[in-house]
């Protein structure tokens, strides 16, 4: 008896949610942006509220635009796709449902929690320890789902676009947990477990890949997926496309310390990042490369169709940006770069273009299918695309002008590089003021191409009906790739790992750790056995190389298999930054300076420092270069943010380095500054903090947060409740009758004092025992 | 090594061996790509069509079923 065929609905109701809401948090995100932006400018623009300052909002705006906008806009594309291409429909409602309404509440906790002020104090990870745990969960339920899916697919292989799928929701699953590793202190309040150069490094590995396994990898795949059918052509090159994904998965994750460069991160680490971020070219424009010859016989589509339109355009600044970052991480370019807007201007060729016309074009080519009616107008399609391309290239050009003017100025030196040529900052500040106000108007210009966009898709889906994707699939045909012909490729656990290629690699890996960390003998040992391993590997792989290719080709039938070894490729990249540190950075270990641990006036102050989101626009580590050390004082040492809970190294300058700041200026200097700091240096853009003058410090919350803080390994004697707030009034009353003295009345419990006792304090250190060895001994010959 | 916070040295072998092994990988999994048969990778990218999908539903200049 023939068959019987039944029709197969796609949960495409799902889709159409990710897809407006990305409409709705796209306009939200970019808003803020262009509104930040213009207090720049125009630092009036925070109208006065302390929920409106830059370094509130900021936040605010990179978390709705990563989290949110492209949040949703790759919920959309993976699950749109992902149904399709496994020919199965989503696993379960409920947990799409309860994925897509979650993220959309955790965005809006986000929203509410940044304005007030409730932050951790680390880039695209500001948001407070409760909702983390829901952004894992969420996380989990959308990971639940995915292979819950693939579990119950059609279509044995799996195609390349999953492959990018399956690493960004591992990668950012392992990346959120680890960078997010807190102690809370309260319940809307926590201190990261890393502290110092620990948590500068796991911030970076975290931010880093962010934007590789957030902003890329998830794109990616959707271009594999929504490129080809767009033009109606396979991929240029399916090999290629194996080599893009391998080698993006296996070399991005190594390249976050290029974000330190030149600072106290130590030597082979920033080497490390420099050596993965230039290979990182190779595999980014084999990608790019790949994507635009998609559209090879399709060019003159592009005169008329926007989709292609965008996605070409989106595929172009995918391989500019991709070649700027590695540029951008050579050393010698980063003392140029880095602390300037040209940063800004790459991560918004990458953030604009890349993500924000992929998800144009990825949402021209859904919506007439998703509500079966014609795109209401192709024209303001067009008129879109024109304005979002012109206002990120103004937005791009005028960043980059304002990144190396600014680099060039603040690094310039006269007499033989002895003096400072601009020695104010704000002499180099005022000379990118145009750059600063066409920015506005690229960012503007964008933005209302966006909301033409919205407009566009209200009025395609206004009166229109929904429709459900549907395919035909055979009624006895057993669900799940066991029923597949293929299903004798199955690797199972023990072949997963028990194959030439990963045990070698594991032994490998085992004794290369052998030999890096062990003692003496150890190390000896591990060193040859890695010399072994490889040999072996060599050998074996030639006797017996079919036994490797065969493995090969069962792993790409195979989820489980694959993501398991994704997993491992990930991992080794970050333990094998990250360990080293964590194991060494420790007050016993440190040479030359050493930080003294805050008093707890000062940790108040420094929380209010946090809370207001000054490292946003303040950095405090003075570079290994001469500029900087001419300007700011002698270059930071590692030992001097050894209990920096967070640290707060920063990645901008808006305004001037504050890591020698202390007693540099009288306390009522600082809160002349911080009450209207155009009243002491003329020409500034930062915001008026006045209410810092009026509200209370919060004293109370103290001894919890020492608590924490000695769990932490921060050296506090085990001082009652009643001796902390002694000693934070004690202290208070000091500065408070320092700016008595000197004609500023304030009362001892505000909040201002207690940020004037933090400010005064940054750079003070005392001297750390060296450890005795030949490096120390060597270290003090002449 | 890594017994110390700052001046290691030796550690800089690290980085060379972490780009060797990287250089490796990426190599094998060039020539493992390289070496896939026409077939599998006609099968492997004609995936995202096997699922009709319906027509392309701009005003201007409707397409084709994929």
């Amino acid at each position: 008896m023939p068959a019987q065929k039944i029709t197969l609905e796609f949960n495409d109701k799902v889709v159409r949610q990710f897809l407006v809401a990305t409409l709705v948090w796209g306009i939200v995100g970019m808003l803020v942006g262009v509104l930040v932006a213009a207090q720049l400018s125009f630092w009036r623009l925070n109208f006065k509220s302390e929920y409106l300052t830059f370094g509130r909002l900021r936040p605010l705006h990179t978390n709705a635009v990563i989290f949110a906008f492209v949040g949703n806009m790759m919920f959309a594309g993976i699950y749109y796709s992902t149904q399709r291409l496994v020919r199965a429909r989503l696993a379960s409602n409920f947990l799409s449902q309860l994925h897509f309404w979650g993220w959309q509440t955790i965005i809006l906790s986000a929203a509410i929690t940044l304005p007030l002020g409730l932050t951790r104090g680390k880039e695209y990870a500001e948001l407070i320890w409760p909702i983390n745990i829901a952004v894992a969960f969420i996380w989990v339920v959308f990971g639940v789902n995915f292979f819950w899916t693939l579990a119950r697919r059609r279509e044995p292989s799996l195609y390349v676009a999953i492959w990018f799928y399956i690493a960004t929701i591992i990668t950012v699953a392992m990346l959120y947990i680890v960078n997010h590793l807190s102690l809370p202190t309260s319940f809307t309040h926590s201190y990261p477990v890393f502290g110092g150069v620990q948590d500068a490094l796991v911030q970076w590995w975290y931010g880093h890949n962010a934007v590789a396994f957030f902003l890329t990898t998830p794109i990616l795949g959707i271009m594999y997926y929504f490129i080809p059918k767009a033009v109606e052509r396979p991929v240029y090159s399916y090999r290629l496309s194996v080599i893009h994904f391998w080698s993006l998965v296996f070399v991005y994750i190594w390249a976050g310390p290029h974000h330190l460069l030149n600072t106290s991160l130590p030597e082979w680490l920033q080497t490390l990042g420099v050596t993965f971020s230039l290979m990182l070219w190779a595999p980014s424009w084999g990608g790019m490369l790949n994507g635009l010859l998609t559209m090879r016989g399709a060019w003159h589509k592009l005169r008329t169709d926007p989709v292609l339109k965008f996605f070409a355009a989106a595929v172009t600044f995918y391989g500019m940006a991709t070649f700027e970052g590695p540029l951008l991480s050579i050393k010698s370019v980063n003392a140029l770069a880095h602390y300037t807007d040209w940063i800004i201007g790459h991560v918004h060729a990458g953030a604009l273009g890349w993500n924000g016309f992929m998800a144009a074009g990825m949402i021209y080519w859904l919506v007439p299918r998703l509500w079966n009616k014609p795109l209401h107008s192709t024209a303001l399609a067009n008129l879109h695309f024109w304005l979002g391309t012109v206002g990120i290239l103004l937005y791009v050009a005028a960043m980059w002008t304002s990144g190396i003017t600014q680099g060039l100025m603040l690094n310039a030196t006269i007499e033989q590089g002895t003096v400072l040529a601009y020695p104010n900052f704000l002499d180099t500040l005022n000379t990118i003021r145009p750059m600063m106000l066409m920015r506005v108007i690229g960012g503007g210009l964008y933005l209302v191409g966006f909301m033409l966009m919205a407009w566009n898709v209200y009025r395609t889906v206004r009166h229109a009906r929904p429709v459900n994707g549907s395919i035909e699939v055979f009624a006895d045909e057993e669900v799940g790739v066991e029923a597949h012909p293929l299903s004798n490729a199955r690797l199972g656990v023990l072949g997963t790992f028990f194959n030439p290629p990963v045990a070698f690699s594991v032994l490998g890996f085992g004794f290369a750790c052998a030999w890096m960390f062990g003692g003496d003998a150890m190390s000896l040992a591990g060193l040859v056995g890695l010399m072994l391993s490889v040999v072996l590997a060599c050998v074996h792989f030639e006797s017996k190389g079919k036994s490797w290719s065969g493995w090969y080709e069962r792993l790409l039938v195979n989820v489980a298999p694959f993501t398991i070894l994704t997993v491992i490729a990930v991992f080794a990249g970050g333990l094998i930054q990250i360990i080293p540190t964590v194991l060494t950075s420790r007050a016993s270990n440190l040479e030359d300076r050493k930080q003294r641990p805050y008093t707890p006036l000062e940790l108040a102050g420094r929380d209010l420092y946090i809370r207001e989101g000054c490292y946003t626009c303040h950095s405090q580590m003075i570079r290994t270069l001469v500029p900087d050390v001419l300007r700011y004082g002698d270059y930071s040492r590692l030992g001097e943010s050894i209990y920096d809970y967070p640290y707060q190294w920063g990645s901008k300058r808006n305004g001037p380095d504050l890591a020698r700041v202390g007693n540099k200026y009288p306390n009522v200097w600082h809160l002349r500054h911080m009450e209207d700091p155009r009243s002491i240096s003329a020409g500034s853009n930062m915001p008026s903090y006045a209410s810092m003058l009026v509200n209370k410090t919060d004293l109370a919350a103290l001894p919890s947060k020492l608590a924490v803080q000695r769990k932490l390994g921060v050296p506090y004697p085990n001082w009652t409740p009643e001796q902390i707030e002694r000693r934070a009034k004690e202290q208070a009353e000091t500065v408070a009758r320092d700016l008595r003295e000197a004609g500023a009345l304030v009362s001892p419990d505000k909040e201002i004092v207690a940020m004037i006792a933090y400010l005064q304090t940054l750079g003070r250190s005392e001297f750390a025992v060296a450890p005795v060895g030949p490096a120390a001994v060597a270290r003090l010959l002449p | 090594m890594f017994k110390r916070l700052i001046f290691e040295q030796s550690a800089a072998l690290f980085t060379v061996s972490a780009f060797l092994t990287a250089a490796s990988i990426y190599l094998s999994i060039a020539w493992r790509a390289l070496r896939m048969k026409r077939p599998q990778i006609e099968r492997f990218e004609n995936l995202p069509f096997q699922t009709a999908t319906p027509a392309a539903r701009h005003d201007s200049s409707p397409a084709p079923s994929a």
